[in-house]
């Protein structure tokens, strides 16, 4: 696999991580290699194998459902970078 | 008094009051503040260290103790979340970050009455063997070659946490390991370093980066200490729902060193001839050592070794990009400005992350993307189940299996692979244990011919930690390990 200007922009989209030009031929060169890499698992024959997602042998646990004082609000937007009222602000989505 | 001071130790040494919990952490912080060339520390917590340990002291004479440790220093990982202590991961993105919630890990041992000497810096996210994509900078290993000036790298992600230890700046430390993490580390800076069984600790408040993947644990001194610190911070946690329900285990009382009669499986994948003679030549000194404390030797094979590091280059990016969504410069960390919101979360993501962070993150959102999902991400789930399997059948026919920890020893921070693959190959050896979240210490066995510090890694089958450490004391106690590096860096 390798990773055109056009691939990689899409990518970039995606995860929104802006790419800027001369970001394309490193990164080009960096994920081809990674793709190489773990390319080879196709070898591996894994008919009839169920996938593992998570090591951990155990049903979800289920607790009561209590009232607790956890996330009041002035805690949840301490760090928030901008706020007013009790809410975040971002730039207008909504024209 | 303080020299190569341990938990044990100062448990002792508080108990005798032969020294305060105050001299004990002023003693500290006057050695980080020497040694911050290494640049261990993100954040030295000298102010609220000091209080806490006036607060252990004052407990002491009131015979109101939290535990036999209380009082006793360590240093954290900058990956758990400390309430109003700032927590970055090592990252430009959360370089602002104070936490309003303490990580249930970090909780714990306060309530063990340990003390917090600050933030210790790792790989951003923990993405990296080598502690150099750390936002911060990189952490300088307190070991250098003999005859050389050359910086060598301390390993990663927790290259803070292994390099504080071995520099004797804290008692102990906390690490994460999600791909060896704790372990390659540890092995580089000749501490000891294991990674608990996957559920065995919460990983509540811990800045995730791959959740089945990742798990808190010890980096310390000795076996002893690192049975005291996996029993303070173990246990099931209601707020992570992938905390085990098994109880709570005195992992430290029950350590019994006596391994006769215990298999011990040698993993043929695991030789090589890339492997570095001396390495080898410690891997098999270490085998007849057990052979001849009476441990029977059984040779095994783990037929997908090589196949765990790509499935694991698939998984752990495909689970980062997901967890790293939650940066987007709206709820806490870095804001970058746009003329949208798109162009905001976009210009935040691009500035607040490093190269590797991102790398990953695009390697996780292409696995992950339409058409390619089954391709890559389930694949690499049912390679991660002939893994598993792998381990299962080794586990029907011995208790625990020896290997190095790490496919080299540490090399020089200048030393720059222009492919991140060569990279990722330093996890090569570590990487099968989180796949199949079985549990794994790496324990310092000597020392090279060049005076670096080579790892041995042994394995367990899950929540076999004590065996696991009761195998590392066994081996600790035949060797007596006592290197420690010149402390070049105190000037």
């Amino acid at each position: 696999m390798e990773f055109d200007r056009e691939t990689l922009l899409k990518l970039g989209k995606l995860a929104r991580i802006s790419i800027k030009d001369k970001q394309l031929d490193f990164l080009s060169r960096d994920l081809s290699s990674i793709l190489k890499f773990v390319d080879q698992l196709k070898e591996i024959n894994t008919e009839n194998i169920d996938p593992t997602a998570n090591s951990l042998n155990q049903n979800l646990i289920r607790r009561e459902d209590e009232k607790s004082n956890t996330n009041n609000i002035e805690d949840v937007l301490e760090n928030a970078p901008e706020k007013e009222l009790n809410f975040y602000v971002v730039p207008k989505v909504i024209e | 008094m303080i020299d190569k001071l341990n938990i044990v130790k100062a448990a002792e040494l508080l108990k005798k009051k032969e020294v305060s919990s105050v001299q004990i952490v002023k003693e500290y912080l006057n050695r980080i503040n020497k040694g911050k060339d290494l640049n261990c520390f993100n954040e030295v917590s000298s102010t609220n260290a000091v209080k806490d340990a006036e607060a252990s002291d004052e407990r002491r004479k009131n015979d109101s103790l939290k535990s036999e440790y209380d009082g006793i220093p360590i240093g954290i990982k900058d990956l758990f979340c400390t309430k109003g202590v700032t927590t970055t991961a090592s990252s430009k993105i959360l370089s602002n970050f104070v936490p309003s919630y303490e990580s249930t890990v970090t909780q714990n041992c306060e309530d063990a009455g340990l003390i917090s000497l600050g933030k210790l810096n790792c790989d951003e996210f923990a993405m990296g063997s080598t502690n150099k994509t750390s936002f911060f900078g990189p952490v300088k290993n307190p070991w250098k070659s003999r005859g050389s000036n050359a910086e060598l790298v301390p390993g990663g992600s927790s290259g803070g946490s292994a390099a504080a230890v071995a520099a004797d700046l804290c008692t102990a430390s906390l690490g994460t390991d999600t791909g060896g993490s704790i372990r390659q580390p540890a092995s580089f800076t000749g501490t000891v370093g294991l990674k608990p069984s996957y559920g065995r600790v919460s990983r509540w408040g811990i800045v995730a980066f791959a959740s089945s993947l990742d798990q808190a644990g010890p980096i310390t001194k000795t076996v002893d200490d690192a049975a005291i610190l996996l029993e303070i911070i173990s246990g099931h946690d209601k707020n992570d729902s992938t905390s085990s329900i098994h109880n709570k285990e005195e992992y430290f009382k029950n350590l019994n060193s006596n391994v006769k009669g215990m298999k011990i499986g040698i993993p043929k994948e695991f030789r090589s001839d890339n492997l570095p003679s001396s390495t080898q030549k410690a891997w098999d000194d270490c085998r007849n050592l057990l052979k001849s404390n009476g441990a029977e030797i059984v040779d095994l094979s783990l037929p997908y070794t090589m196949d765990a590091l790509p499935a694991y280059y698939i998984i752990a990016p495909a689970e980062a990009s997901s967890n790293l969504a939650r940066y987007d410069g709206v709820r806490y960390g870095l804001r970058e400005q746009g003329s949208n919101l798109i162009e905001m979360y976009e210009n935040t993501r691009s500035e607040g992350f490093g190269d590797e962070v991102k790398r990953r993150i695009l390697v996780g959102t292409y696995v992950l993307s339409s058409g390619y999902y089954d391709a890559y991400y389930l694949k690499a789930q049912k390679v991660r189940s002939l893994i598993k399997n792998d381990f299962n059948n080794a586990f029907s026919k011995v208790d625990a299996i020896l290997t190095p920890s790490t496919p080299s020893v540490a090399f020089e921070i200048a030393n720059e692979p222009n492919d991140p693959v060569q990279n990722y190959l330093n996890d090569v050896f570590t990487v099968p244990v989180n796949l199949a979240g079985i549990p794994a210490i790496s324990i310092p066995f000597t020392n090279d011919e060049n005076n670096l510090p080579i790892g041995l890694q042994i394995i367990t089958n899950s929540f076999e930690e004590q065996k696991l450490l009761n195998i590392a004391k066994n081996i600790e106690e035949t060797i007596q390990y006592k290197e420690v590096p010149e402390k070049w860096w105190v000037k």
